[in-house]
């Protein structure tokens, strides 16, 4: 007779894939709306929240094509609906378009991009981290958007809560850089050491002073600020006051306009209320060795490589740091600063192929050597970076 | 009749078209698309246009039809297939293009490709694989899911209220003045098949006219998707695909 298997484990640790942990990530964080269309390796990520997000009250909806998903969540976020969608490359590059709406629009938006294999169609099953400079550069003029990266189960839910933080309290889209491997590996989670927090509000009627955000006064319109920093308090379209809202440039009312002073202060604003809070917005984990003259540098599903690597490389006797950054945009550059103090030599390790975060990141390291470990087509090995660190072949003790 | 033997001396009674590659399908069991891909390649042989074909991939379940179509081959964009085989069309005027599409491809992503390309006419042959349902990425709801249909994305069925309606695209492409040529057939029976064989040879021959698209819906299957033996599958589509998509010609030319 079968017998039922018995477990050792708590009943808090559970299987999860990292696309399942990013739903509930969500829903912890409050999103009640989410739009999707079937794409390797995100699909998790939209079946999920078809499955849970409807008995929460929220909605979930199967898209005819990724420009109207990521559409829908706009018009649901302007309403004032936490919302979220995921996709992949592909479907990446068709978003592009709101995206640069959402963040012209200061429409709090969570887009979750689960990396393959590119360019184009590519490889939908085969993992990659090659949309990095994708993701952060994909508006035209060059804005800076908040990009997080988790490493792991546990991680895609804790920084997707992170993300809409970022997202409500900026009032801007927020990516989720997930990847393949990170999306659909099924690994154990301890729920019971996971944040019970929610996502902050976003800024509405009221003042938050260490946000900078001016205090909503009748008849100044949809966009008002003071200081270029200052996050305009949301209003809904749909409530009790007028909204206007438009891609086009326009002036604090919300109003088309060319280049008149107030229309360049909105663009200026638009990078000024996160560059202004740079420092504010950072997630790393800083794991660095005292009089250490290496510093590996890692994110995403590579991060995991480096830091077995790095283990490796102190039990034979190295002196080496790691610093695997979750918050690749805004570059963390303080925490970066703070890693480089003694340190020769930088590797970056990305499953790219021509090193895309080390070539942003290089300006910052001025006096480090820089270099990469890059691959594609399969995930980068605790010995390939090693062997980068030796600079010989890597021989396990 | 002369007789065909083969090495081992036995007659050669049926054989692959030769623009049919070696390659075996990788289609599930019981799939539609092996029969289609194996039907337009004999007209293409029966023709004697092997090479003036040119075909245009979809994403999808499809996408590897390259693999096993002996002509030129190009996989498009998510969607972007006709639009594709305009250009190609365009600059080839008197090659055979054919464009090769699923149903999420054709009437989801690539809907304004679909509508477009027919309005002006273009004077290719879609052949549109409708199977309700997106199978490469593992069974949601596509434009054509039945209501009521289970799938990943509709796990109580596909509700009305929430998702709409079936979309029945060749129905609106039949409207269009554009199109020369609108039929909606299946795969699943003999009878079928060589009604199936008979619209594409058709199309293709049309072609030359030169009078607008020609628009060949294949209602198919998908037994990995349906959860369903393959046997299951063809009778559930009889019952319940058919009266939604009712197989027979809905425009022919004048």
């Amino acid at each position: 007779m079968a017998r039922k298997a018995q477990s050792h484990l708590p009943q808090s640790i559970r299987l999860r894939s990292g696309n399942q942990m990013m739903a509930e990530g969500a829903l912890q964080a409050g999103c009640m709306f989410f739009a999707g269309y079937p794409i390797t390796p995100a699909t998790g990520i939209f079946k999920t929240m078809i499955d849970l997000l409807p008995a929460k009250g929220g909605i979930a909806l199967s898209a005819p094509d990724e420009i109207s998903a990521i559409a829908y969540c706009i018009g649901a976020s302007m309403r004032g609906s936490r919302s979220m969608t995921a996709t992949s490359g592909p479907g990446w590059a068709l978003m592009i378009e709101s995206i640069q709406y959402a963040l012209m629009t200061e429409t709090p938006l969570v887009v979750s991009l689960v990396q393959r294999l590119g360019p184009s169609t590519g490889g939908a099953t085969q993992g990659a981290q090659g949309d990095v400079l994708l993701a952060e550069f994909c508006t035209s003029g060059g804005y800076t958007l908040p990009v997080l990266c988790p490493t792991n189960a546990s991680e895609c839910y804790e920084l997707t809560i992170l993300a809409f933080t970022w997202a409500e309290l900026l009032r801007m889209p927020v990516i989720l850089l997930s990847d393949k491997e990170t999306g659909m590996t099924i690994e154990s989670v301890d729920f019971s050491s996971l944040p019970r927090s929610t996502a902050q509000n976003r800024p509405s009627n009221f003042a938050f002073r260490d946000l900078g955000t001016h205090n909503r006064t009748e008849r100044k319109g949809t966009y008002y600020f003071d200081a270029l920093h200052e996050i305009p308090p949301f209003a809904p379209v749909g409530g009790d006051r007028k909204v206007t809202a438009t891609g086009s440039a326009h002036d604090k009312q919300g109003r088309l306009q060319k280049n008149s002073t107030e229309t360049i202060d909105v663009l200026k604003h638009l990078e000024q209320k996160i560059s202004w809070r740079r420092d504010d917005f950072v997630s790393v984990v800083s794991d660095l060795q005292p009089s250490a003259t290496t510093l590996v540098v890692s994110y995403g599903v590579t991060a995991r490589a480096a830091r077995s690597a790095v283990q490796q490389a102190r039990n034979a006797g190295e002196r080496i740091s790691l610093l695997v950054i979750h918050s690749l945009f805004p570059i963390p550059v303080k925490k970066l600063a703070h890693a480089l103090q003694g340190v020769d030599t930088v590797l970056v390790a990305e499953e790219n192929m021509s090193g895309l975060y080390r070539s942003v990141l290089e300006r910052y390291c001025k006096g480090a050597k820089v270099r990469g470990v890059n691959k594609i087509g399969a995930m980068i090995t605790p010995e390939e970076i090693l062997e980068a660190v030796f600079e010989e072949p890597w021989q396990p003790a | 009749m002369e007789v065909v033997t083969t090495t081992n001396g036995m007659e050669l009674v049926y054989q692959k078209p030769s623009t049919l590659t070696d390659t075996p399908f990788h289609y599930c069991p019981g799939c539609g698309h092996g029969v289609v891909h194996k039907l337009l390649m004999e007209v293409v042989e029966e023709m004697g246009i092997q090479e003036q074909t040119i075909g245009i991939a979809p994403v999808g379940c499809s996408v590897f039809a390259y693999n096993y179509m002996n002509v030129d081959m190009q996989e498009a964009a998510h969607g972007r297939a006709a639009a594709v085989a305009t250009g190609v069309k365009r600059v080839f005027p008197d090659k055979y293009v054919f464009s090769y599409q699923g149903d999420g491809d054709l009437a989801a992503i690539g809907t304004g490709e679909t509508i477009h390309t027919a309005n002006r006419g273009e004077n290719i042959l879609v052949v549109f694989i409708n199977n309700a349902i997106y199978g490469m990425t593992g069974g949601q709801m596509a434009p054509t899911t039945l209501l009521g249909m289970v799938t990943s994305t509709t796990p109580f069925g596909r509700q009305q209220a929430v998702m709409g309606f079936p979309l029945k695209i060749t129905d609106l492409i039949a409207q269009l003045p554009g199109a020369y040529y609108v039929t909606r057939q299946a795969v699943h029976t003999t009878n079928a098949v060589r009604k199936t064989k008979k619209a594409l040879r058709l199309a293709l021959e049309y072609q030359p006219r030169k009078k607008g698209i020609c628009f060949v819906e294949v209602v198919s299957n998908c037994p990995s998707g349906w959860k369903m033996t393959p046997v299951e599958a063809n009778a559930w589509m009889e019952k319940n695909m058919f009266p939604m998509y009712p197989l027979g010609d809905l425009k022919v030319p004048q």
